[in-house]
């Protein structure tokens, strides 16, 4: 599937001063800060649509949430598309040295990503508009074409850090402080949309039971080694998990100041603003913690580490999110800023969320041993594999 | 892609009514105070879903109309959400039509808040909610959703090969024979990946129809069984809008049950049974659910013959099924009819013409279809109007209340499909109205404690046929102490 094509072999022609010529500084282009730009409208899109669902309730395809998030593959499909077919079929392109080949057309391999996930995103659209009609319209998160929505998000997401990446390892610098900062900002997106994924499976009433556990060792620690691998920076860990931190506090603090009624029904609870999203987990800790673990053993394996950091990061986040999760159930956070007290318009008075209970779950200590067990297996699998792809992306060039 | 062939081969359950059955829409001719209102609800095939509603003002001066959905009882009646206002008919200013989402199945409302000459006033109609069907996908959709697909498979897999191929090469530098080696594997490895997905995501979507089909409304079964002249009547859960986890029981508001039946005018079920396959006796009889949870009835006289059994129940939220069943039934030389039990024998419909509006009854009285010339057609709201007269065609000087109403009307359709139960409201639950605290319309509440009102001999039924074709239809009134029941054919056309 994937022969070498014709064009292929004009690359013997193309000389590679020329193409360090032309990116010999390390301004970032034109076509990575539009990445940038899809990817935040996605993520700032995805939250203001599922706040706008449990706030209002009732939406279009044309609510400006949707449109955020579609934009994000308009761009993605528009931008890219122009990259590829100019890098393609333009005489002189500067990238077409710095590109990988694809179906007879060539750009750098991040350009690729991003389109099809461009694709993966309109794709949905339709996708998702019959599985409405066929079986209601959903509400819940994780179904099958909001999948292929998330996946395409993640694709542009990915296709961003690839393309990045490729820049900046064929550009000549003393420093990338720009990439690289972009590069923990892209990362941060990417946790933010990973907990979007994860949602349903953290939420507050979960967080005593394991399940919100495990898929916190799953796919959280991806981002961060990969984060800190790439860019090698002390603190990108931290970085990337303050971003998401505070991405979502700042929804708990802005959402609110803007009036919403619900248009469906029922309504259970009595909402006059828009609902934001549950406080952010405590993520900042055990990122922290890899942080110092990190700088502590760069002269270990990736194996090793990556053992040490499924160890570290479940064991920490356990030690704070356990503890603060019963603090979320009082009272006490029940105010502006900790934001319990928002509540979806149509939880019912009989749901946990309501009672402000924990969803009954309960284990003997050597059940809980084994989750536990578990949590370190997967987090040192999903950290190994972090480690892994950011060495990739540090050794791209196209 | 399998998931995308697999799609068109959903679907789907036979579309069902609720209170009655293969009837879904809800007919509903009322009072919002001083304005008179006839009111159609379309509900969704799926829920959540869109339904439709169309409101035509039988009293001059309305301004606009405003319409919001809200559960019938509990929680969910307190808040209700912003209401829609229904769009004026630019040919009709008095003819009101506009769509609103039910979100969840059980027992629903839907409140207008009139506006108009007369001040602001409001009427609520019940309408029972769930998930009737799921849907096809359209060949054209199917199509192109598997081309995309298609396309997004192999894309990613050329992508997958692209990127370990070429992607840590130094610009120009031309892949080496074990660079295009490790393309080729690495090809081979994200085909193998991308198709284990897509079985995967088969398998979910599948798995997401059938937790959906779970979800498309059945009716409680009844089975039924006669021993001498006793009817018992046994019901079971066939595993609608049940809670299997703690967490479906926190969060789904109405779990059907079977021992929160609510008194209809009077009687906890309304038991017709129709012969077959002539439909030319029908019984109305009401029997009593006993301690066990059966349903029990001393049958009174039966001819002989295969009946259908159509029991109307009503659960304590206002929620309205019909359950069926099927019994043969041997000649019974029991008790008279008693009560607001009811019966009619007539000649089969096969033999009936459907042109014929005047049925005499074995007293002598008369009854008659008041309809025009016009024909009838499917999902077209009317009145159907019926006049009872004495042997003379006179009006009867005892004319009463048949449990509470100028009359009960059940519309059926010749090949089994249809059940309607009608009253003069219309074909919401006499139970569920009651619950949307409605203050009441012509031919509801007129027994008044003290008072004596002189009861016409016509009554009015509103409903449309779902669906052309022929259709049987029996209609109760009352004189004296004695149910007569009237028998009419009519036939339907397509809209």
């Amino acid at each position: 599937m994937a022969s070498i094509p014709a064009q292929h072999s004009d690359l013997a022609s193309l000389s590679q001063p020329r193409v360090l010529a032309s990116e010999r500084t390390s301004a970032v282009p034109w076509y990575i800060w539009c990445a940038v730009f899809a990817t935040t409208s996605a993520t700032v899109g995805a939250y203001w649509d599922i706040s706008w669902h449990e706030s209002i309730g009732r939406d279009t395809f044309w609510t400006p949430a949707h449109l955020a998030i579609q934009l994000c593959g308009v761009l993605a499909g528009i931008a890219f598309g122009y990259l590829i077919l100019h890098t393609t079929f333009a005489k002189n392109s500067p990238l077409a040295a710095a590109s990988v080949h694809i179906f007879g057309f060539r750009a750098p391999l991040g350009a690729f990503i991003a389109s099809w996930g461009g694709i993966a995103m309109l794709t949905s659209a339709p996708f998702d508009n019959w599985w409405h009609d066929a079986y209601g319209l959903d509400v819940k998160i994780v179904s099958p074409p909001h999948i292929l929505l998330i996946i395409g998000v993640y694709s542009v997401v990915i296709g961003t850090l690839v393309l990045l990446a490729g820049h900046m390892n064929r550009t000549q610098a003393d420093s990338h402080t720009t990439e690289n900062r972009l590069i923990l900002y892209i990362n941060g997106i990417m946790l933010t949309q990973v907990m979007i994924l994860l949602m349903e499976s953290t939420q507050r009433v979960l967080l005593h039971s394991v399940r919100a556990y495990l898929v916190s060792a799953a796919l959280p620690p991806i981002v961060l080694a990969l984060a800190s691998r790439l860019t090698r920076y002390r603190f990108a860990a931290t970085w990337v998990a303050a971003f998401y931190t505070l991405f979502r506090i700042g929804l708990i603090l802005v959402l609110p100041l803007f009036p919403a009624e619900p248009k469906l029904g029922p309504v259970y609870q009595q909402v006059t603003h828009f609902i934001p999203e549950e406080f952010p987990l405590l993520y900042i800790f055990p990122a922290f913690a890899l942080d110092l673990l990190w700088q502590r053993t760069k002269s270990w394996s990736d194996w090793k580490v990556s053992a040490a950091s499924g160890v570290v990061w479940a064991s920490v986040f356990l030690a704070v999110e356990w503890p603060f999760a019963s603090f979320l159930m009082s009272p006490a956070s029940r105010n502006w800023f900790f934001g319990t007290g928002y509540l979806y318009y149509a939880l019912p008075p009989a749901s946990y969320a309501v009672r402000n209970v924990f969803y009954p779950s309960t284990y003997t200590a050597l059940e809980f041993g084994l989750y536990m067990l578990a949590c370190f297996l997967i987090g040192t699998l999903a950290i190994r594999w972090g480690i892994a792809r950011g060495e990739w992306l540090g050794k791209i060039k196209r | 892609m399998k998931a995308f062939r697999l799609c068109a081969a959903f679907l789907f359950a036979a579309v069902l009514g609720h209170a009655h059955v293969g009837s879904p829409d809800i007919y509903l001719e009322g009072k919002a105070g001083p304005y008179q209102l006839f009111v159609t609800v379309r509900p969704p095939l799926t829920i959540p879903g869109v339904a439709e509603i169309e409101v035509r003002s039988e009293s001059p001066g309305v301004r606009e109309i405003h319409a919001v959905p809200l559960a019938m009882t509990g929680a969910g009646s307190k808040f209700p959400p912003i209401a829609d206002l229904l769009t004026a008919s630019p040919r009709d200013s008095q003819f009101f039509t506009g769509s609103l989402w039910m979100m969840t199945s059980g027992s629903w409302q839907v409140r207008l808040t009139v506006d108009g000459a007369q001040g602001q006033a409001i009427l609520s109609v019940p309408v029972p909610s769930m998930a009737r069907a799921s849907k096809r996908m359209e060949f054209g959709l199917g199509a192109m959703l598997s081309v995309l697909g298609i396309f997004l498979m192999a894309g990613i897999t050329a992508i997958i090969g692209a990127a370990s191929r070429e992607a840590k090469l130094d610009p120009g530098q031309r892949p080496a024979p074990a660079n295009l080696q490790s393309g080729r594997k690495a090809t081979i490895v994200g085909a193998i990946i991308v198709v284990a997905i897509v079985v995967g995501g088969d398998y979910w979507w599948n798995s997401e129809a059938d937790d959906y089909s779970l979800r498309i409304y059945k009716p409680l079964q009844m089975a039924a069984s006669v021993s001498g002249a006793n009817l018992s009547l046994k019901m079971s859960e066939p595993g609608w809008m049940q809670a299997k986890t703690l967490e479906q029981a926190a969060y789904r508001v109405f779990i059907r049950k079977m021992d929160d039946f609510v008194p209809d005018h009077g009687h906890i079920m309304h038991l017709y049974a129709i012969r077959q396959p002539g439909m030319d006796v029908i019984y109305h009889l009401h029997p009593e659910q006993r301690e066990d949870g059966t349903f029990a009835l001393a049958l009174p006289s039966i001819t002989a013959g295969h009946y259908k059994l159509y029991a109307d129940i009503v659960h304590a939220n206002g929620f309205p099924e019909t359950m069926v069943s099927e019994i043969d039934l041997p000649e019974l030389n029991s008790r008279a009819l008693a009560g607001d039990d009811a019966s009619a024998s007539t000649i089969p419909w096969q033999r009936a013409s459907t042109s014929n509006t005047v049925f005499t009854l074995p007293d002598g009285y008369k009854m008659e279809w008041l309809r025009n010339d016009k024909p009838l057609f499917a999902n077209q709201g009317v009145s159907f109007n019926f006049r009872l007269t004495t042997p003379d065609g006179g009006v009867p000087s005892d004319m009463a209340l048949y449990m509470g109403m100028l009359g009960h009307a059940a519309f059926v359709k010749t090949d089994g499909t249809v059940f309607a139960h009608i009253h003069p409201n219309g074909s919401v639950s006499m139970a569920a109205l009651m619950l949307t605290g409605n203050s009441g319309g012509d031919g509801m509440n007129m027994e008044m404690p003290g008072m004596k009102m002189a009861v016409p001999n016509t009554v009015s039924f509103p409903y449309g046929f779902p669906s052309p074709g022929r259709y049987r239809i029996y209609v109760q009134m009352k004189h004296g102490s004695t149910v007569e029941t009237g028998v009419f054919d009519a036939v339907t056309a397509g809209t």
